[in-house]
């Protein structure tokens, strides 16, 4: 037993080690982002004297990330909230109305899971420059809901197929329509799916790089990731301004983890025990 | 008797106009022709030109070096999920600890390495201390794509490390206690009690895994060294991302992204059957 407890205590070092390779990369950039071009010029590591914020706001102005943050969450929150409302929608139908197809429904959206982006980038770039909905929101967001539907719509049936059919039926006896029973029970019902896929889906959105790359190229449109692209040329002589823009796009996300840590692992794991 | 249809509608429309439609098109795209060419169909010539050009060569070399490193890359977070699984001190600060990079955009991990990794670095001080390098961990192009690698191996391994410790919650404990009564070592815990029963989240991270390397390095290669240096880490995603957006030749990137897809099919496939099979002699 004891030789047990020595061999779990000498693993606790490299883990820790790990855990701090987790951790300093952010800690070095947040560092850095507080400190003078002087001060990182002349020693890197050390704590920064002050905690300073000027940088910050030059990368919120002056660089323009503060519109490319605009940009992201206009189109992050339309596209969650679209995923969302036709996921819960396709995924009501598909576990608990029984129709012609249904079946065939279901399997074609796991195998729209299995095509990459990158398979279909070329096409769909065309296809929305003959729609004209390159370089607008509308066509970001139809993109990024065509990209996580599949997804969405495979959690939300396998968490709708946990519900049994006699909630359906007994609301169906009292009086409601299909799309009450959709309203008035599967979306309350469904809350804790639709926070977790949620959360997920912003992420997702929130981190995309390549998509947006693509269809939203102007300077104006960048979302917030296209920014943190752009920065690298024009502030590779500034350090603590890059590293405050960096900073400004994890921040969001840090303070998502934080708070939601749970149902984002939950959400990765419900992902994986159900495929 | 109509409600189940409109209410999937949305959906399929979405998919089959945005996904399934441009999938045909691609096909068809990688057998016409670019610029004078431009919808003329010229059967093959899109995959010669491909398979002569020695950027595309040297993706899929880095195609088989991500094969040859999927098992390391799938043992780790194995490995800390097993510690972790066992009670080591700490575990739940661990396992948040560890999730933590997984959540950030490769873009934003990118940047911050782009730091990190330069020649003057925080890295190669670290190392200097102990009287290593300098290594130009971005700029050789012996380096520069184990350093991408690393890098992602460094962001995704936390993804890696849930689904693993979501798959030992199905084991059942009575197995090891047995074991360890029984006197077994770890590493004979590992071998005859873990890696067998769990053989389908075992299969599962190294499909996902090798997906994520194939699809989602993209951000990394894009602010980390641009394909470079001398061509050393492209990948097929940034190829066709370089043809389409920058070379302007859509229908070489389109035979490119069959070409991915084929790949992406026959490793998950071969995958499976290997594993199958080393499920089956066990």
């Amino acid at each position: 037993m004891s030789r047990v407890r020595l061999g779990r205590w000498l693993l606790v070092i490299p883990m820790g080690l790990l855990a701090f390779a987790t951790i300093y990369p952010l800690l070095f950039t947040a560092n850095v982002a507080m400190k003078t071009r002087r001060e990182y010029i002349l020693d890197r590591f050390s704590l920064t004297d002050s905690l300073r914020f000027e940088n910050i706001t030059t990368a919120w102005t002056s660089v323009g990330m503060g519109r490319y943050a605009v940009n992201s969450v206009v189109v992050v929150a339309c596209s969650v909230f679209l995923l969302l409302l036709f996921g819960s929608m396709a995924g009501f139908a598909l576990s608990q109305l029984r129709f012609r197809g249904s079946n065939a429904l279901f399997i074609g959206c796991l195998a729209a899971l299995f095509i990459p982006f990158q398979v279909i980038m070329v096409p769909l770039a065309r296809v929305m420059a003959d729609s004209g909905l390159v370089d607008t929101y509308p066509g970001l967001i139809l993109a990024y809901v065509a990209q996580f539907l599949p997804f969405t719509v495979f959690l939300m049936t396998s968490y709708y197929k946990t519900i049994p059919a006699e909630i359906v039926d007994a609301a169906r006896i009292d009086g409601n329509t299909v799309y009450g029973v959709y309203r008035r029970i599967m979306l309350p019902l469904g809350a804790p799916a639709l926070l977790s896929v949620g959360i997920l889906n912003t992420l997702f959105c929130w981190n995309d790089v390549l998509i947006s790359l693509l269809l939203m190229p102007s300077a104006d449109h960048r979302t917030l990731m296209v920014g943190v692209t752009s920065l690298r040329g024009q502030y590779s002589e500034d350090i603590p301004t890059f590293a405050s823009g960096v900073l400004i796009a994890a921040i969001p996300v840090l303070a998502v983890y934080l708070f939601l840590q749970r149902q984002i692992a939950d959400g990765v794991a419900a992902g994986s025990t159900k495929g | 008797m109509l409600a189940p249809f409109v209410l999937v509608a949305p959906a399929v429309l979405i998919l089959v106009l945005l996904r399934l439609y441009p999938l045909l098109l691609g096909v068809n795209f990688s057998f016409t022709g670019d610029g004078d060419r431009d919808g003329a169909m010229v059967g093959f010539d899109n995959y010669v030109d491909l398979l002569r050009d020695p950027l595309f060569q040297g993706a899929l070399r880095n195609v088989g070096l991500l094969v040859l490193l999927l098992p390391v890359a799938v043992a780790i977070p194995g490995l800390l999920a097993t510690f972790i699984y066992l009670r080591v001190p700490g575990h739940r600060f661990y396992r948040s600890v560890y999730f933590f990079p997984a959540v950030l955009s490769p873009v934003i991990v990118g940047a911050i390495f782009n730091l990190l990794l330069s020649f003057d670095g925080p890295v190669n001080s670290i190392l200097g201390a102990f009287g290593i390098g300098p290594v130009d961990w971005l700029g050789d192009p012996d380096v520069a794509m184990f350093a991408v690698v690393g890098v992602h191996v460094w962001a995704t391994f936390g993804m890696a490390l849930v689904v693993f410790l979501a798959g030992f919650a199905t084991l059942d404990s009575a197995l090891l206690d047995a074991a360890r009564v029984d006197g077994a070592s770890l590493t004979q815990v590992i071998w005859h009690v873990i890696i067998p029963s769990l053989t389908r989240t075992i299969q599962f991270v190294f499909v996902t895994t090798m997906i994520g390397m194939l699809t989602s390095m993209f951000g990394l290669l894009y602010v980390m060294t641009s394909g470079g240096p001398e061509g050393s880490t492209y990948l097929p995603e940034y190829y066709i991302w370089i043809q389409q957006g920058q070379m302007n030749r859509p229908a070489l990137a389109s035979a490119a992204s069959t070409v991915l897809f084929v790949i992406m099919l026959v490793v998950g496939l071969l995958q499976l059957k290997l594993l199958r099979r080393a499920g089956r002699e066990d």
